[in-house]
């Protein structure tokens, strides 16, 4: 496959995925995410971790544009998303949490579609194999009908299409759910590829050690609000987990600066 | 971007097994009625021709014109009335002519086989109006909340899509994907006709074309208006119930109450009505005619002179009744077909709402059967009495038809020469030109296209504030 590497790696630190005062609050007078901001350089893969209703979702929403803010802003490589939202929109790659598929395509003819709606029409079907092999999908299913698929096997062909399109700014929503603990790990190795590769990424997840083990920076939101966010080697795991339950539990602290 | 979509609906819509299914089953329909059309067609053909026979051989034997009493002329039958019946099997194919007189269409097709009036024939429009038209339901009423009920729209506008691409796209898709399809079976129907003896002349072929045209944008309403649907609605459930009812009205509710609602508005009288007032008018002008006849004295001794002023009494009060009762009917008709013309007018108007009902009048207009039909075949009919009124009066001197008394004198003892039947001036029944059918169908293809562009623009309108998370 034509790798073409965007950006060089964390030396750069050009700031990617931007959120400033990010705010949305619904019709209904709900605030589903109130004065949210962070900055993820490229080669930095920051994790926001919450419970269900924390408005990790809602944050992803708002860089993708399927909402607009309330108040602030949501930037990829200093475009407001809500202003420009397809030239943000071709920087970004995206893996739902619950990546679903054309179920009567296969693999490889999902993969040709949405790598082209992406805007990548390079690719041969050598490509895709590659790909699929790289994200842990046995070749026996390339040609398969994605309805036979398990969640896993979907999940996969989720993170290929976002690798093929192989944009600086990456959102992950809660990619490894449903992943088996195999899975998991080689999407962790993953993760890594990409940071050397240079991709910004954000991801939201549940999962307190992998989040951990893989990312620069840890977020820690609840109720719309970004309680916490601090480089991960400052924190001790056994820290990050009280530290979780805590902020879960009503803990009112001070939101701590990424350094 | 566009071509993409295209592309991935036709391989979406291609593939499933729901496509091949619903495919196998509309083209048997489409072929078959193209094939029952044309085996009816040529049932109908040999049975218009035996008709004429048996009409010419009620004649034989017959040794003078005026006692040809019982001469009737057939309604062809058209090719095109097979694959859009229209009303056609619901008039009367047959007129007897006297050469005086109102002329009354009888036989009909229904009349002669009414297990087909229960049931209908399955024709070309009964595919498009009913079948086609829930075809194009059952694969675009999820289009586009099907897609996020699925989550591939949140996969899809994750990238640069722009909006209107997108439901451009899917519209034109889903309608090649669909429309393209279908037209294999119609061909290898249109293939059928000429191959099971319907010979189509041009402007046959021409019409057939703008029938299958008109069928394509009726398809094409329902396609859109599922896909604007699917756009305003959060599930597909949803849309498919709301579409169903829609797709009630439109086909079955609209086209029936549309003619209950013109009876009421407007007040037509009944034939009963109208026959009971013309019988008493004609009784009492016999009567009159009768006390006259019942006063006639001759002025000559000789009895057939006295004969022959009688004949000539008759003939005059024959005249003469003939052209009071034509007065009276023809102002009684007119009323008539003045409030009839009326209400049908505001029938086809409140039908108009309708797609379906736009559609088969689009097709029966483009096939000849429209409610002009009977009109047609009156006015050919009525044409064709007085070339044969002309015809008998050369022949005998008399018009025919009426009350007289006929006195045949045989001279010199000789057999008398019986008549040649196929003198009589032939009854060529002269269908609706080309151009005026296709006049008569222009607006409904037009209101045809602007369902289209209506549905399409509510589709794009409606997707363009789509929620798609």
């Amino acid at each position: 496959m034509n790798q073409t590497q965007q950006t060089t790696p964390q030396q750069k630190q050009i700031p990617m995925i931007e959120a400033f005062n990010l705010t949305k609050t619904y019709e209904d007078g709900n605030l589903a995410l109130d004065h949210v901001s962070f900055t993820i350089n490229s080669g930095q893969i920051f994790a926001m971790l919450g419970g269900n209703g924390a408005g990790k979702t809602t944050t992803i929403n708002l860089f993708l544009n399927f909402i607009e803010p309330t108040e602030g802003e949501a930037r990829i490589n200093g475009i407001v998303t809500h202003k420009e939202p397809l030239k943000a929109k071709e920087l970004i790659a995206y893996v739902s949490e619950n990546v679903m598929l054309y179920p009567n395509f296969t693999a490889l003819q999902n993969l040709d579609f949405f790598a082209r709606i992406g805007g990548k029409t390079q690719y041969s079907k050598n490509d895709y194999r590659e790909v699929l092999l790289r994200v842990g999908l046995d070749e026996a299913a390339h040609n398969k009908r994605l309805k036979g698929f398990s969640k896993g096997m979907r999940q996969k062909c989720g993170i290929a299409i976002a690798i093929l399109k192989d944009a600086p700014a990456i959102l992950l929503d809660e990619p490894t759910s449903g992943l088996d603990p195999q899975a998991g790990y080689e999407f962790l190795k993953l993760l890594e590829s990409l940071r050397s590769e240079g991709k910004a990424i954000l991801m939201s997840t549940h999962d307190i050690f992998r989040a951990k083990e893989i990312s620069d920076i840890i977020g820690i939101m609840n109720k719309g609000s970004l309680l916490m966010q601090k480089p991960a080697h400052e924190l001790e795991e056994k820290n990050l987990v009280e530290m979780y339950m805590q902020y879960m539990a009503g803990h009112n602290g001070q939101v701590s600066q990424a350094a | 971007m566009i071509r993409l979509l295209v592309e991935k609906e036709l391989r979406e819509i291609i593939g499933s097994a729901k496509f091949a299914v619903s495919f196998a089953v509309c083209s048997l329909l489409i072929i078959l009625s193209f094939y029952s059309g044309a085996t009816n067609y040529k049932n109908t053909v040999t049975q218009y021709e035996a008709a004429k026979r048996a009409n010419f051989r009620q004649m034989e034997g017959v040794t003078d014109w005026f006692s040809v009493r019982n001469h009737r002329i057939f309604l062809p039958p058209q090719p095109l009335a097979t694959l859009v019946s229209g009303i056609s099997n619901d008039i009367g194919r047959t007129i007897k002519v006297e050469g005086r007189g109102e002329l009354d269409a009888v036989d009909s097709r229904y009349n002669d086989e009414p297990a087909f009036a229960v049931f209908r024939f399955l024709d070309l429009e009964f595919i498009f109006q009913i079948v086609l038209s829930l075809f194009a339901i059952v694969f675009a009423y999820d289009a586009i909340n099907g897609e996020k009920e699925q989550g591939t729209l949140r996969l899809s506008f994750a990238n640069a899509v722009p909006k209107e691409k997108y439901i451009l796209g899917k519209l034109i898709g889903t309608f090649t994907s669909l429309a393209v399809p279908l037209l294999v079976p119609i061909l290898i129907g249109c293939l059928l006709l000429p191959a099971l003896g319907v010979a189509l002349t041009g402007s046959e072929w021409t019409r057939l074309a703008l029938i299958i045209l008109a069928g394509l944008l009726y398809f094409g309403v329902f396609l859109s208006l599922s896909v604007c649907v699917s756009a305003l609605t959060h599930r597909s459930s949803s849309s498919f119930l709301l579409l169903l009812v829609v797709w009630i009205f439109a086909v079955l509710i609209i086209p029936r109450a549309s003619v209950l609602l013109a009876g009421r508005a407007v007040d037509v009288p009944s034939v009963d009505e109208l026959a009971s007032q013309k019988i008493r008018f004609s009784s009492q002008l016999w009567k009159e005619d009768r006390a006259q006849m019942a006063a006639f004295k001759g002025t000559s001794s000789d009895p057939m002179k006295q004969f022959e002023e009688f004949q000539q009494m008759m003939q005059k009060q024959n005249d003469e009744r003939d052209k009071k009762m034509q007065e009276f009917s023809g102002a009684l008709n007119e009323d008539r077909e003045n409030k009839q013309r009326v209400q049908q007018r505001l029938a086809l108007s409140i039908a108009r709402i309708s797609p379906s009902a736009v559609f088969s009048m689009a097709a029966a207009s483009l096939a000849s059967t429209s409610l002009d039909l009977k009109d047609q075949f009156r006015n050919e009919a009525t044409a064709y009495q007085k070339s044969y009124a002309a015809f008998i009066k050369a022949k005998t001197g008399l018009v025919p038809g009426g009350r007289m008394v006929v006195m045949r004198q045989e001279i010199g003892g000789g057999k008398p020469k019986p008549i040649d039947p196929y003198e009589l001036p032939a009854f060529k029944y002269n269908p609706q030109s080309t151009r005026d059918a296709l006049n008569n169908s222009l607006f409904n293809l037009g209101l045809l296209f602007v369902f289209n562009i209506i549905f399409f623009a509510g589709a794009y309108i409606a997707f363009l504030r789509y929620d798609v998370r």
